[in-house]
C-alpha cells in the first residue's frame, strides 16, 4: 500500500513537472497552480488542524499575513528573496504571538477563537488603508510568472508532502498525534504539550506564510478578501477535511476534488455555488467525517447502504 | 437629518471614525450618554438572548453551533417579511418567529445532529464544525441569493419618551422590557419546570442524567430548538433597531463566543453580564471610533479575557 502510493505520488510528480511542455494551454496551468496553493494550504492547515487535532479555522491568517508582508515589501523597493523571507517570519512570529492565550482554548473554542482572528485581520487590512492599501487593494510590480509560480509551488507541494511523510514517522508527529487523543496522558508520558503545539503551529504559519507570498507574487494584486476573506479560510480545511484529515494523501485529494467541482460549479451555474458547496460539507460532515481517503468509513458507509437496500 | 441626530432617533450607530481622522463629537450631553448607555445595555440584551441559546445548545450536545448567528439573521428577515408583507408590527413578530424556529431548531436537531451524536469525540467534533458550517454558509447563500436587495431594515417608530429635555426613544425601553421578561422566563424555566432542570442535569453530567432517566434525545431537541428559537427572537429586535445584511451571522456568532467565554461556559448570569459589557463597549466605540471597529471590541474582549482569566469573569 505505501510503495504503491509512494510509486502514484512520483509518478503524479513527473506528469505535474512534465506538464507544462505537453500542453500549450495556460488555462490548465494555472488551474494546477491553484490547486497546488490550495494543496499545500491543506496540508500545512493539516499538522495542526489533523495531526495535532486543534481546529485552526485561522490558518488563512498566517496565509495573509505572509502576502501582505510580502507585498508590501517589494512595493518598497526590498528584494524578492528578503520578502519572501519576511513573510515567513512575520506569520511565524504571530502564531508564536496567539499560541499564549490561544492554546489555553480546546476544541471547538478554539476553533471559533481561530476564525475570530482572520474576520479581525480582515479588518485591520480593510482599515488601515495607509499600510496594506484598505479594500481597494495591494498591487506589486507586474511580470510574467505563471510557468515560475507554478514550478515554485509545485516543488514547495513536494517538500510539504516529504516533509508530512517524514512527520508521520518521526518522534514529533507522534507527539502530535498523543496530543490529539488525550493531552493530559501524552503529557504523562512526558510529551511536553505545550512546546510541541507552539512547534505545529509555528511550522504550520510558516508554509502558510511562504504560500502566501508566493500567490501575491504570482497574482501581483491582493485585496483582504482574498486573502483573509471566508473562502481563504474555510477552503483549505473544507479540503482536508474532505480528502481525509490526518493523512498524508487526504489534503491532496481534497484540494484536487474541491478545486475541480467549485471550477464545474463556476462554469455551469453562476448562483448558488456556495450553497452546494456547504450542502458538500453537510453531507461530508454526516456520513465521511474521517473523508474521503479513510477507507474503513467507506466500506462502513456501503456495508449500511446495503443492508438498508436488502 | 445629520448623524448626531440620526443616532439619537434610535438609528444604527453612526461613527465619526477618529482613526481615519475625523474629529469625534465636541459636546458629550447627559442625553448623549443616556443614549449610548441605553443603546448598549439594548445590545448587550439582544446578544444576551442568542447568547444563552448557544450556551444552552453547547451544555447539553456539545455541539458549538456555528450557525447561530444565521438563525438571528433568518429571525430578522422573517420580521422583515411579516412587516412589509402583512404590516405586522414587530411585537406581533415575535409570536409567529418563536414557534417557528423552535420547531425549525427541532428540525435540524433531529436530521443533521441526531445522526452524528454517537461517534468519537474527534469525530464528533469535526462532523458537528464540517455540518454547523455547512449549515451556516448555505442560509446565508440562500438568502443573499433569494433577496434583490440585501439589506433589510423595518422603520418601525413609536413616539419617543420624554422626560424633561432628555429624549428617550420609547421603542428601545420596551425591547428593554421585553428582554428582561424573556431572560426572566429562561431563568424560571431552567430553575422551575422539569424540563428546565433536566436540561441543567445534562449539562452538568450527561452520564449521572441518563442514570437517573432522563431522555437525553429529548432533552437535546428542546436544547436546540429553544438556543434556535431565542436567536431568531434577538433577531427581531435586531432588525428594528439596525438594519440587517445575509452576511452577519458568523461574525455575530464570533461576539456570542466572545460573550460566552467571557461569562463562562453554561453560565447564564454570567452571559448576561458579559452581552451587557460587550453591548456597552461596542456602544462607545461605535460612537467615538466608528462602527466598523465594533468586531474588534468583542475580538480584544476575548483575547484579554483568555489572557486575563481563563475561565470567564463569572465563572468557576
Amino acid at each position: 500500500m505505501t510503495i504503491a502510493l509512494g510509486l502514484l505520488g512520483l509518478s503524479a510528480l513527473g506528469f505535474f513537472t512534465a506538464l507544462p511542455y505537453l500542453t500549450a494551454s495556460t488555462y490548465l496551468i494555472s488551474f494546477f497552480l491553484s490547486v497546488f496553493i490550495a494543496a499545500i494550504l491543506a496540508q500545512s492547515y493539516d499538522w495542526v488542524g489533523g495531526h495535532m487535532g486543534y481546529l485552526n479555522l485561522g490558518h488563512a491568517s498566517f496565509f495573509g499575513i505572509g502576502a501582505y508582508t510580502f507585498g508590501i515589501l517589494l512595493r518598497a523597493g526590498v528584494p524578492i528573496g528578503v520578502s519572501f523571507a519576511a513573510g515567513v517570519l512575520l506569520a511565524t512570529a504571530f502564531a508564536l504571538l496567539i499560541s499564549y492565550p490561544f492554546f489555553r482554548l480546546r476544541g471547538a473554542y478554539f476553533a471559533l477563537a481561530t476564525f475570530g482572528l482572520v474576520a479581525l485581520l480582515e479588518l485591520l487590512a480593510s482599515n488601515l488603508s495607509g499600510v496594506t492599501g484598505g479594500s481597494e487593494g495591494l498591487t506589486i510590480p507586474t511580470g510574467y510568472r505563471l510557468y515560475d509560480a507554478y514550478y515554485a509551488s509545485l516543488v514547495l507541494l513536494t517538500l510539504l508532502v516529504a516533509a508530512t511523510a517524514w512527520l508521520a514517522r518521526s518522534r514529533l508527529g507522534l507527539a502530535l498525534v498523543s496530543i490529539r487523543e488525550d493531552e493530559e496522558v501524552a503529557g504523562a508520558f512526558g510529551v511536553n504539550a505545550y512546546a510541541v503545539k507552539c512547534l505545529g503551529l509555528a511550522a504550520s504559519a510558516a508554509v502558510a506564510g511562504l504560500a502566501g507570498g508566493l500567490y501575491c507574487w504570482y497574482l501581483t494584486y491582493i485585496i483582504p478578501t482574498t486573502v483573509f476573506g471566508l473562502d481563504a479560510a474555510i477552503g483549505p480545511i473544507v479540503m482536508a477535511m474532505l480528502g481525509g484529515s490526518g493523512t498524508i494523501v487526504g489534503p491532496l485529494l481534497g484540494a484536487l476534488v474541491v478545486d475541480v467541482i467549485r471550477e464545474v460549479l463556476r462554469l455551469k451555474t453562476p448562483y448558488l455555488a456556495l450553497t452546494i458547496y456547504s450542502v458538500m460539507l453537510v453531507l461530508v460532515g454526516l456520513f465521511l467525517p474521517g473523508g474521503l481517503a479513510a477507507p474503513r468509513r467507506w466500506r462502513r458507509l456501503v456495508r449500511s447502504v446495503r443492508t438498508r437496500v436488502a | 437629518m445629520d448623524r448626531r441626530t440620526a443616532w439619537l432617533a434610535g438609528y444604527p450607530p453612526c461613527g465619526w471614525g477618529i482613526l481615519r481622522g475625523a474629529q469625534p463629537p465636541s459636546e458629550v450631553s447627559v442625553e448623549t450618554l443616556l443614549q449610548l448607555l441605553i443603546g448598549g445595555v439594548l445590545q448587550g440584551g439582544i446578544y444576551a438572548l442568542g447568547a444563552f441559546g448557544l450556551s444552552i445548545i453547547f451544555g447539553v450536545l456539545r455541539v458549538l453551533n456555528v450557525a447561530h448567528g444565521d438563525y438571528l439573521m433568518l429571525g430578522g428577515m422573517v420580521t422583515y417579511w411579516l412587516y412589509t408583507t402583512w404590516a405586522l408590527p414587530p411585537f406581533a413578530a415575535l409570536l409567529v418567529v418563536f414557534p417557528l424556529f423552535f420547531v425549525g431548531g427541532l428540525l435540524v436537531e433531529r436530521w443533521l445532529i441526531r445522526p452524528i451524536a454517537g461517534m468519537p469525540h474527534q469525530e464528533f467534533l469535526v462532523a458537528s464544525i464540517l455540518i454547523t458550517l455547512g449549515i451556516s454558509l448555505a442560509i446565508e447563500d440562500v438568502t443573499a441569493f433569494a433577496l434583490t436587495q440585501p439589506i433589510k431594515g423595518i422603520d418601525y417608530f413609536l413616539p419617543p419618551f420624554r422626560a424633561g429635555t432628555v429624549v428617550i426613544s420609547s421603542l428601545r425601553l420596551i425591547f428593554l422590557g421585553i428582554i428582561v421578561a424573556l431572560t426572566v422566563g429562561i431563568h424560571l424555566f431552567l430553575r422551575r419546570s422539569f424540563m428546565g432542570k433536566a436540561l441543567r442535569a445534562v449539562m452538568e453530567d450527561r452520564e449521572g442524567a441518563m442514570l437517573v432517566g432522563i431522555n437525553i434525545q429529548t432533552t437535546a431537541a428542546v436544547a436546540f430548538g429553544l438556543g434556535t428559537a431565542l436567536a431568531a427572537t434577538a433577531g427581531v429586535f435586531f432588525i428594528t433597531l439596525i438594519p440587517v445584511d445575509p452576511h452577519i451571522g458568523i461574525p455575530l456568532t464570533l461576539k456570542y463566543l466572545a460573550i460566552i467565554v467571557l461569562g463562562g461556559v453554561g453560565n447564564l448570569p454570567g452571559s448576561l453580564a458579559g452581552s451587557v459589557v460587550l453591548g456597552l463597549s461596542e456602544s462607545l466605540v461605535s460612537y467615538y471610533a466608528g462602527a466598523e471597529w465594533s468586531l474588534t471590541v468583542a475580538f480584544v474582549i476575548l483575547i484579554a479575557i483568555l489572557l486575563l482569566r481563563p475561565r470567564g469573569l463569572l465563572g468557576a
